[in-house]
């Protein structure tokens, strides 16, 4: 009898070890996964970088060598002596294989050209430009994927060129960065104060009767609800308001602000409810016997005290909003912006990651780059909120 | 010499839902002095304290009758003052209960919400109600830190010190020593037989003992209904009915 107890308590501790070993087991891959994939893209011209790289086209005068030029001491890649300038295999930051420039003697014929896109123009090649391509009159293009090698033997070998095609880097996410900064900001300044308030009123004004019940389980079933319903909302009812009202004319960060918040306010009012009915009574009670009316009772003693239970939802609220995509590729937009305007569209990271894998091909590397990224962004947040409840928790409670 | 009544009960019943919770109680309670009411548990004698400063209103349920007249007004009536009578009638719970705040602006917290904003006059009559508790000794150089860094028997005294700062009338205890150990206990009795110079005291307890020690009244509930009440020294020397000689010589209870 007591072995078969034993064999029984050996078999429900061993279903409990299992469970958590696969748990740990998938989100360590998954971990694994983002970090091998996305950490080679991770540096400071990831963050601060643009998306879109801006394209030039550039005409030098014919029978241009530099005769002045000099090769400088130290450089990446290949110099041609004829032209001035060394170019340099490398990667731009999505990932994407690209030659750039490594050092422009100032004398350099590409120091100063006509711009071909617009004749009364002049454009210059200048350090770190991207090189997409070399036209002769005399020979063959010489194109990225043929290297910076070939690139400078061509320019080397060639008497006439025709046009030099060069951009600034791109593969960026400060636009999105941005964005998601702006979306969590706007959203949190409707979602916030909304749900707050209205959990106050169900926690302690609200009567408890049929129609208070049910609106209570309404909320509950609204945070369920697929995001993409309300993004729905979103397309129905707030662009058109913003196009009502002139200040878009589409997809626009104000609206997917809006939309965000209404996603938000469920969580906020079910998780504020929540802290605020874990509130002893006692203090309740000791603080209506003092003479104190009910609104001063939430305001001085319950509200302090949900604080903690306030910033979890904060921090859920962030979380979710960082995560969303499928609302927002209806209401907020798909096209990368570089420069974000609240009136108008741009994508979050999350959007943003939707938006390379359904690029052709799919850049995996900087979804997962984008990926880490939000997973750190995450971690602070969680790390910023116990360090902020714990601050909270010491100076107001004496206790920790 | 004949003393003045603070409270004058009549024909008081409350009832939960469908549950009897005091039948017709009549009572008259002196004021500048220490009633005890005791009985077992379940008999009404908390039920009968929350009705003197209304917070049985709390409760959903709840239905109160009869009239509680406190300086000849009836507290009942419609469109009665509450807040003014919480302020005139004081509580301390069981438990102490604190809030999570300094010691300071525990004691501050009532006469701030009446709209106390000068901070002398609040250091005033914090200092005053902490002095008058028993407490400045022994928390005059902490102030600011957490109430809740106290011990049990400080954290009462606070609250007795919260209560009164709001210089009420009458002072309700509910088990005020309930939670405390046997020196802490001592610590308040002495503490609440010096208040009833200038307080009436109405005293929940459930030990015996502890009404023979300090109470100058004593009112016997059992069942919801208000068995004796009268003089400590008589209902514990004398008891009039059956009942309570059972419960004081601990017969039941």
């Amino acid at each position: 009898m007591a072995n078969k107890r034993k064999v029984k308590d050996f078999l429900m501790r061993l279903v409990t070890y299992l469970g958590a070993a696969f748990s740990l087991f998938f989100l360590t891959v998954t971990l694994i996964y983002i970090v091998s994939n996305g950490a080679g893209l991770i540096n400071l011209g990831l963050f601060t970088g643009d998306y879109h790289a801006r394209y030039y086209g550039g005409r030098t005068e014919s029978e241009s060598s530099c005769i002045e030029c000099s090769e400088p001491e130290t450089y990446k890649g290949f110099y041609s002596p004829k032209y001035g300038i060394a170019l340099y295999d490398d990667y731009d930051r999505a990932g994407n294989v690209v030659i750039r420039v490594s050092y422009v003697d100032a004398h350099s014929p590409f120091s100063l050209m006509q711009d071909t896109n617009n004749p009364s123009q002049t454009a210059s090649l200048s350090i770190d430009d991207v090189v997409t391509r070399i036209a002769y009159y005399d020979q063959p293009s010489a194109l990225t994927r043929n290297g910076a090698e070939m690139m400078i033997l061509s320019l080397e070998s060639s008497e006439d060129i025709r046009e030099i095609t060069f951009a600034t880097l791109g593969g960026g996410i400060r636009g999105s960065l941005i964005t998601t900064l702006y979306l969590i900001g706007l959203s949190l300044m409707f979602a916030i104060p909304t749900g707050i308030l209205t959990a106050i009123y169900f926690a302690e004004f609200a009567p408890v009767n049929r129609l208070t019940n049910l609106m209570r389980s309404f909320i509950e079933t609204l945070t369920g609800v697929p995001s993409i319903i309300y993004g729905l909302l979103g397309i129905t009812v707030f662009i058109p308001i913003t196009v009502r009202l002139n200040l878009s004319e589409g997809p626009n960060l104000f609206a997917g602000a809006m939309t965000m918040a209404v996603i938000l306010l469920p969580v906020v009012i079910r998780t504020t409810e929540e802290s605020l009915k874990s509130i002893p009574k006692s203090y309740r009670h000791a603080s209506l016997a003092l003479g104190a009316n009910y609104t001063q009772t939430v305001r001085k003693v319950v509200l302090p005290n949900a604080l903690p239970g306030i910033m979890t939802a904060t921090f859920l609220a962030i979380g979710r909003i960082i995560g969303e995509s499928a609302a927002l590729i209806f209401v907020l937009g798909t096209a990368v912006k570089d420069r974000v305007r609240v009136t108008e569209s741009s994508t979050t990271l999350s959007v943003h990651i939707w938006s390379v894998m359904t690029d052709e091909p799919a850049n995996i590397e900087l979804a997962s780059s984008i990926a880490l990224i939000i997973l750190v962004i995450v971690l602070i947040l969680n790390i910023g909120v116990k360090y902020m409840s714990y601050v909270i928790n010491k100076k107001f409670r004496g206790v920790v | 010499m004949k003393t003045k009544n603070i409270f004058e009960i009549e024909n008081l019943s409350v009832i939960y839902g469908e549950t009897p919770a005091l039948k017709a109680i009549d009572i008259d309670i002196n004021e500048k002095s220490i009633t005890a009411l005791i009985g077992p548990s379940g008999c009404g004698k908390s039920t009968f304290l929350r009705t003197l400063n209304r917070m049985n209103d709390l409760i959903p349920e709840c239905r109160v009758m009869g009239s509680v007249m406190i300086r000849g007004e009836n507290c009942y009536e419609n469109g009665y003052d509450i807040i003014g009578l919480r302020k005139k009638v004081g509580m301390v719970f069981q438990k102490p209960n604190p809030f999570p705040m300094t010691i300071f602006d525990n004691v501050a917290y009532g006469p701030r919400c009446q709209g106390v904003k000068n901070k002398e006059t609040l250091n005033e009559m914090v200092l005053e109600a902490l002095k008058q508790a028993a407490l400045y000794d022994e928390v005059k150089d902490r102030l600011e830190s957490s109430a809740l860094s106290l011990s049990g028997g400080q954290q009462q005294r606070l609250c007795i010190a919260r209560a009164l700062a709001m210089k009420p009338e009458v002072l309700l205890m509910d088990e005020p020593t309930s939670a405390l150990d046997p020196i802490a206990t001592l610590k308040i009795e002495n503490l609440i037989e010096r208040l009833k110079k200038q307080y009436s005291i109405i005293i929940v307890t459930h030990s015996m003992q502890q009404a023979a020690r300090i109470a100058d009244y004593t009112a016997f509930f059992y069942m919801g209904e208000l068995i004796e009440y009268g003089k400590t020294d008589q209902l514990f020397s004398v008891p009039k009915h059956k009942q309570t000689e059972d419960y004081i010589t601990g017969r039941f209870g």
